[in-house]
């Protein structure tokens, strides 16, 4: 008879396929309990997704988390989703007090309608500058960046436009430090040469420093400085 | 395998996750090992397009495909374990 002699290939297909979907499951199941995945896809063929593991992203929220930019993230109706501490800084209130909340809440009532529309309209990179209000009623300049906009989530950059404070007190501890040398080089040691080149040397690093924060502010009117 | 034959490769990754790097910086690694100048990798990024999973019907990322030569063979990981990415990808035979 035909049908024994032959040694059924349709079988023995299918147990091919079958092993290797098997040898293809054990190996996923391995590389999961051995932590070589950090990612799944998940859904059928019209709502596939991938889900990624907590750690495949904790770098990226260190990341966010520590910069020294604010960063928040608002729903399609405008209400904070996550917001960085920078953000909560900014605005000095407690981080989880902001979660949920809506994002015009904070800003002046005078911008709430740019705001809105810059989240409606708004594409990549484009910024908006207005006022959010501080817990002790003061507000703060900023400018908004849209950093991504994807299903009906936007993230903001939130960039501090108050001018930097930090360089001009860095400036007045120089000038300090060098008045002192000043009256150092005035004073006993002037007469030691070994002392007053000491002294020569560190003005001058002094100097070059205070050119440096000079050229970092670009501020014209210091350019004079010795 | 013979030593002019070309190897065409294709790595889903998700994004910049840490096990994607990781099995592209392996991968490099290993393809500049032992298939110099023969082969190209193909990185299909999921979290842009997830569809494309179904190609190849990937579930764990990273997953490595060998398209070519044939039959077409997966790697799942990151391709840490060397020994176990050769032997996938049948650059060195099962002990």
């Amino acid at each position: 008879m035909k049908a024994t002699q032959n040694p059924l290939p349709e079988t023995d297909v299918d147990l091919a396929k079958m092993r290797k979907v098997m040898e293809e499951s054990a190996d996923v199941c391995r590389a999961i309990a051995s932590g070589e995945v950090d990612a799944f896809v998940v859904g059928d063929d019209n709502s596939r997704r991938v889900l990624l593991l907590a750690t495949a992203y904790q770098r990226y929220r260190q990341l966010v988390e520590r910069m020294a930019q604010g960063a928040v993230t608002v729903t399609g109706q405008g209400n904070i989703l996550y917001a960085n501490q920078k953000f909560a800084d900014m605005l000095d209130i407690p981080l989880a007090q902001l979660y949920t909340a809506p994002l015009e809440a904070y800003v002046g009532m005078g911008d709430r309608a740019r705001l809105s529309s810059f989240l409606i309209m708004s594409t990549r990179n484009s910024q908006i500058e207005l006022a959010v209000s501080r817990r002790d009623g003061t507000t703060l300049p900023v400018r908004l960046s849209l950093a991504t906009y994807s299903d009906g989530y936007a993230t903001l950059l939130v960039t501090d436009l108050r001018p930097v404070q930090w360089p001009s007190l860095t400036v007045d501890a120089l000038d300090s430090i060098r008045d002192s040398l000043e009256k150092l080089n005035q004073g006993a040691i002037g007469k030691d040469a070994a002392a007053r080149a000491a002294l020569d040397s560190i003005s001058e690093e002094i100097n070059g420093l205070a050119r440096m924060i000079d050229e970092m502010l670009d501020v014209g009117g210091r350019a004079g400085r010795p | 395998m013979t030593p002019t034959e070309r190897w065409d490769l294709r790595l889903y990754t998700a994004g910049q996750s840490p096990k994607s790097l990781a099995a592209l910086s392996n991968l490099k690694r290993i393809c500049d090992e032992h298939l110099a100048g023969r082969y190209s990798i193909e990185v299909i990024d999921l979290m842009k397009n997830p569809r494309l999973a179904k190609d190849d019907e990937i579930v764990a990322i990273p997953t490595l495909v060998r398209k070519l030569p044939a039959p077409l063979r997966k790697v799942i990981g990151d391709l840490s374990n060397e020994e176990r990415a050769l032997v996938g990808l049948q650059l060195r035979p099962h002990k």
